[in-house]
């Protein structure tokens, strides 16, 4: 709002809302390509990332073989492509485990009310007291090296987040004027949720979407990289980073290459929202 | 009574406001006498904002204006905002629309008051006195004192260590008064200062203003409000698209008004409309209202109220901010349960038989669907015709291209009267308006009101009307129920 | 009526009492929360680690060599593995609650011991990166929002948005990288000395102050355009008066309570950080528990991070409170 303020009836704008920046493709274009390699990259590259040709040891990249040989002879581009896979399956799967769940939960729980919705407070409070990271930590010692504690960690970990939003703009709307005037006009649960609870909700889900999912694949490369998530020879974006890392002055490209993808990953995500969206 | 030859406080010379080409206000001409008073009257729309914003200087950068305004004899190209800038607190002061928004919320009441002493009064003191030559410090404890015994002055002694969000509006538009006030200003820009405050609080805001003058200053008022106009005197000039379409002595512009505009805003004060028809001969009772009693909290609203609502009756609930008039209304709606008492309605009813208008037509309409959309949903839900609906809209004067915006596109008074044609579709027998149309200007008040009733009446279902203002109550109900 | 000092004095001390109370219960009652959760956790790892828990406690007591089936049984029976696990569970809790961390099974040191000579370097790195944080991202924020659009405010949004997408430890290996490798300035791992607190501190610090700076840049803005911004103006303040009176404050409401949201980076990435960094702080022992499952240590460090982001939150809500008469109880 400018500081100075005409009267509203001076102004009305009538223009259409939807408009998306320069940022916002550029995002968009990000997730594509990096999203497609992860998707077909695997299957185009062709080659097993666990195979061995120790003779190839830190072979520079050549146009056959794009990113060369790592120190064990394994294809860089086969295993980074499978890295890729891994990286945003596992996190694509522990948000939608995370974002449905807790979506439904919320509103049940600004819904019901009462005790119910009490308890269930209680408990996203106390999962909300300890960072998430540390919670996918704790889980991760159960079974060091496991997929499943990853999974499940990050998707507890990320629940509450849905829970929280949702449960505050269901029950902000529930005592709005708007729904009480459309509890008059005869609607029902149903045609409240569709017309004003849902196109409040989505935005904000899918942005809690968006950084979840950066969130997800972040745990899972920073435990990667200190060793305590998935393990070698396991090709994922945190473990070839620590993997390569003795190798950087003598091949530079190869830890580039995990680091570039993770980071143009995470940036994709980011110009995804327009600049108001701090979260 | 001006001698021609006292120079004026404010003197206007062919001011435009214009936004590129487009002249936003045109060619307008003033002046205030020392220690006299014009009054602005317009609704929104008619560039009486702008004015005031282009005389302070403070105009957003896409406007840009011309003319001369002369502030106590200083002559200024009226595009030379900079010039008035540095007059700014000491020659001449702005009380702003809202001003509960105009203070710092996280200062204190009388540091906000003290500042202005204190930075902007110790510089040029008209007295001739050098004011306080010694430091910091010393400026600030004089300031503060002298904050104190101004806001003791206007009864605000006990809010000086407030924070603004604890104090009432109208005591926030003081503090303000106070705070602009402080470097002594001898002519002052006053915008809507009923804006916002509840009509039973219009009493003081005309106090302050009678302060003001009585202090000898010089005032500019911006207002829609015809009470506040003619209770003002001094001089008159109405607004309309951005041009000062009638000026002169306040008494009789308003006596015997020249233009139509002037005479149709005129006619919409509540205190002129005519004598309503008859109420239709309404038996039994629709709503029976038995000793209700409310709390809030630890507050009792109201208790004991006893009533009944024949069908086709026009009942006001009247009674002083916080009473409790929408939570009553809710009450006989079956929104809200009363704490006491019973509410027992006619059996045999719809559901859908109780319906409300509310006082902010937005907060009724899903704000993020079109309302052709929002309109057919319920079309649909209840099986209603639609042509019925469009002949209700025409009937209130409302284009069917407005269907297709959203709710926030469209202005007030449009919106609350499609939410009228929703309620009429529904064939309500009682409709609650809480305060319909306060928030609306003069003339689409009178508009809305008139169309208000008229449908009431052809339908015969009754109406529980909220409002503050007893010319209304008069005019239209035939029964009272004061709370509070 | 006699002994206490004045009856209005006594009065406005038991008020404050009163009214900080539901704040400060509120965030004691997260402490336990996070006291049970940890230490549940905990002792259900006990029971599901592979290997005999016993077994491997004992021979971390006395050593693989000398370690027998009856030392294992006496830890057995000491830790209660044999119970049911409901009562045993009362009991881990009953420990927890009286401070009775354990012994470390890598160290065979207490574990409380352990973690007091760590908890220096942690406060110290969470400190530093927040000061550090503090210094750079508000004030660049607030410079770039002064001008919105100029260059200073592009600028930081391209740093900012680039920063946010190198996550804690990529950061900081990035940083190492850069400035130890190539440059040969910084020590790349070190221990308590002042030259290397500063490449995990800034590690931290930059990725809290790409957003920080972001948050006091909106806020300028949103300040700068307020109406309480223009009234100071128009009652007759100058542009710096106005800036430094109700400026800075009410920029500063919102960054501080943005705080305690980037309490979260901070408590995970100090986790991160350390264990890059090899700096001796409580992060990187939890990460080396986990490693030994050294539960005891699992245990203890997880939950003295957990506290300490408790702490820390409890300490922003205090700092708003005092910046923001809104948000005082």
């Amino acid at each position: 709002m400018s500081m100075h303020s005409l009267s509203s009836d001076d102004f009305i704008d009538t223009a259409p809302q939807r408009r998306l920046g320069r940022a916002q493709l550029a995002g968009i274009a990000l997730l594509a390509a990096i999203g497609s390699f992860a998707l077909f990259g695997p299957w185009l590259v062709g080659i097993d990332p666990a195979a061995q040709q120790l003779d190839r040891y830190l072979e520079a990249p050549s146009l056959a073989h794009p990113l060369g040989f790592d120190q064990l002879g394994r294809s860089a581009l086969a295993r980074l492509a499978h890295a890729a896979q891994l990286s945003l399956a596992l996190a694509l799967v522990s948000v939608l485990s995370a974002a449905i769940p807790g979506t439904l939960i919320g509103l049940l729980a600004a819904w019901r009310g009462g005790w119910l919705e009490r308890v269930l407070a209680a408990v996203a409070d106390a999962v909300l007291a300890l960072p998430g990271l540390l919670l996918v930590l704790l889980l991760a010692a159960f079974a060091p090296g496991g997929f499943w504690p990853l999974y499940v960690g990050i998707a507890l970990a990320l629940w509450v987040e849905y829970f929280r939003v949702v449960r505050a703009a269901t029950r902000i709307l529930m005592a709005s004027p708007h729904v009480e005037a459309a509890r008059l006009l005869g609607f029902g649960p149903l045609h409240i949720v569709r017309r004003y609870l849902l196109p409040e909700l989505l935005p904000r889900l899918f942005t809690l979407m968006r950084f979840g999912f950066a969130g997800a694949v972040l745990a899972m490369s920073a435990l990667g990289f200190v060793g305590v998530g998935l393990q070698p020879p396991t090709p994922e974006l945190g473990v070839m980073m620590i993997e390569l890392l003795p190798y950087y002055g003598e091949a530079p490209w190869l830890i580039g290459a995990p680091v570039l993808t993770l980071f143009l990953t995470l940036l994709g995500l980011l110009l995804l929202s327009p600049e108001k969206e701090t979260a | 009574m001006n001698a021609p030859d006292v120079t004026p406080a404010l003197a206007v010379e062919n001011l435009a406001v214009l936004h590129g080409e487009q002249a936003l206000v045109r060619g307008v001409s003033l002046a205030i006498p020392p220690g006299g008073v014009l009054t602005l009257l317009g609704e929104s729309g008619s560039g009486k904002s702008l004015l005031a914003q282009a005389i302070m200087g403070n105009l957003p950068s896409s406007l840009r204006c011309t003319g001369r305004v002369a502030i106590a004899g200083e002559m200024n190209d009226a595009a030379d905002a900079r010039s008035r800038h540095a007059l700014w607190g000491r020659r001449l002061a702005l009380l702003p629309q809202e001003p509960w928004l105009a203070l710092d919320p996280t200062m204190q009441v009388r540091t906000q008051v003290a500042e202005t002493y204190a930075l902007v009064g110790a510089r040029t003191d008209k007295n001739g006195q050098n004011g306080q030559r010694g430091g910091w410090r010393a400026r600030f404890a004089d300031g503060k004192a002298r904050a104190d015994r101004a806001l003791a002055s206007l009864g605000l002694g006990d809010a000086a260590h407030k924070y603004p969000f604890m104090i009432s509006g109208g005591m926030a538009q003081r503090v303000a008064f106070l705070a602009t006030h402080a470097a002594g200003a001898p002519l002052m820009i006053i915008d809507e200062p009923t804006k916002g405050l509840d009509a039973d609080r219009r009493g003081d805001v005309l106090e302050l203003l009678r302060a003001a003058q009585r202090e000898g200053m010089s005032l500019l008022c911006i207002t829609h409000d015809i009470w506040l106009a003619r209770a003002l005197d001094g001089q008159l000039g109405v607004m309309l698209k951005g041009e000062v379409i009638e000026q002169g002595d306040a008494a009789a512009v308003l006596a015997a008004p020249q233009q139509d505009y002037t005479k149709r805003l005129l006619a919409a004060d509540p205190a002129c409309w005519p004598a309503p028809q008859p109420a239709g001969a309404g038996t039994g009772a629709l709503v029976r209202i038995e000793g209700v009693a409310k709390a809030f909290g630890q507050q009792t609203l109201f208790s004991g109220i006893d009533a009944t609502i024949a069908p086709g009756k026009i009942v006001a609930v009247s009674g002083p901010s916080g009473s409790g008039k929408t939570t009553f209304g809710n009450i006989v709606l079956g929104l809200l349960k009363p704490d006491a008492g019973r509410v027992t309605r006619t059996p045999g009813l719809a559901p859908t038989a109780f319906q409300k208008i509310q006082q902010d037509p937005g907060a009724a309409f899903a704000p993020r669907i079109t309302l052709r959309q929002s309109l057919r949903d319920l079309v649909k839900l209840h099986r209603l015709d639609w042509t019925e609906l469009e002949t209700l809209l025409q009937r209130m004067r409302l284009g069917p291209a407005l269907l297709d915006r959203l709710p926030h596109q469209v202005s007030g008074g449009e919106l609350q009267r499609i939410a009228l044609a929703r309620v009429l579709l529904m064939k309500p027998a009682l409709i609650f308006a809480d305060e319909p149309t306060s928030r609306l200007d003069p003339v689409t008040q009178q508009e809305v009101f008139a169309l208000l009733l008229e449908q009431v009446r052809a339908s015969g279902c009754a109406l529980l009307l909220v409002t503050h203002d007893d010319d209304i109550v008069a005019n239209v109900a035939d029964r009272r129920i004061a709370l509070g | 009526m006699t002994r206490f000092s004045s009856p209005r004095l006594h009065n406005t001390s038991l008020n404050l009492v009163r009214r900080i109370a539901p704040a400060l219960a509120h965030r004691l009652l997260q402490a336990v929360l996070v006291a049970l959760l940890v230490g549940t956790l905990c002792f259900f790892m006990t029971r599901m680690l592979p290997g005999d828990m016993a077994y491997r406690i004992a021979a971390g007591r006395y050593g693989y060599d000398m370690v027998t089936t009856a030392a294992a049984e006496a830890v057995r029976l000491e830790l209660g593995l044999d119970r049911p696990w409901p009562a045993a569970l009362v009991e881990w809790w009953g420990r927890l609650l009286q401070f009775d961390l354990g012994v470390s099974q890598v160290t065979a040191q207490p574990v409380a011991m352990e973690i007091a000579w760590q908890l220096g370097p942690t406060v110290r790195l969470s400190l530093m990166a927040m000061g550090l944080s503090l210094l750079i991202g508000p004030t660049l924020g607030v410079l770039a929002g002064l001008k919105p659009g100029g260059f200073l405010d592009r600028l930081t949004l391209a740093v900012s948005t680039v920063l946010r997408a190198l996550p804690s430890f990529l950061l900081g290996l990035v940083l190492v990288l850069l400035f130890s490798v190539k440059l040969g300035v910084l020590p790349a791992a070190g221990h308590d000395d002042h030259g290397s607190i500063m490449l995990p501190a800034l590690t931290l610090a930059l990725g809290m102050a790409a957003v920080s700076c972001r948050v006091a840049r909106d806020a300028m803005m949103q300040v700068r355009g307020s109406a309480y911004f223009a009234f100071a103006l128009t009652k007759g303040l100058s542009l710096r008066q106005a800036l430094l009176r109700h400026g800075l404050r009410n920029v500063a409401a919102p960054v501080v309570a943005y705080l305690g949201v980037q309490l979260v980076y901070l408590v995970e990435g100090v986790v991160l950080v350390e264990t890059i960094f090899a700096w001796p702080g409580i992060g990187h022992a939890l990460v080396h528990a986990i490693f030994g499952r050294d539960v005891p240590m699992i245990q203890g460090t997880a939950l003295v991070l957990g506290l300490m982001f408790v702490l820390f939150n409890a300490l922003v809500d205090a700092a708003c409170a005092f910046i923001d008469p809104r948000r005082r109880p």
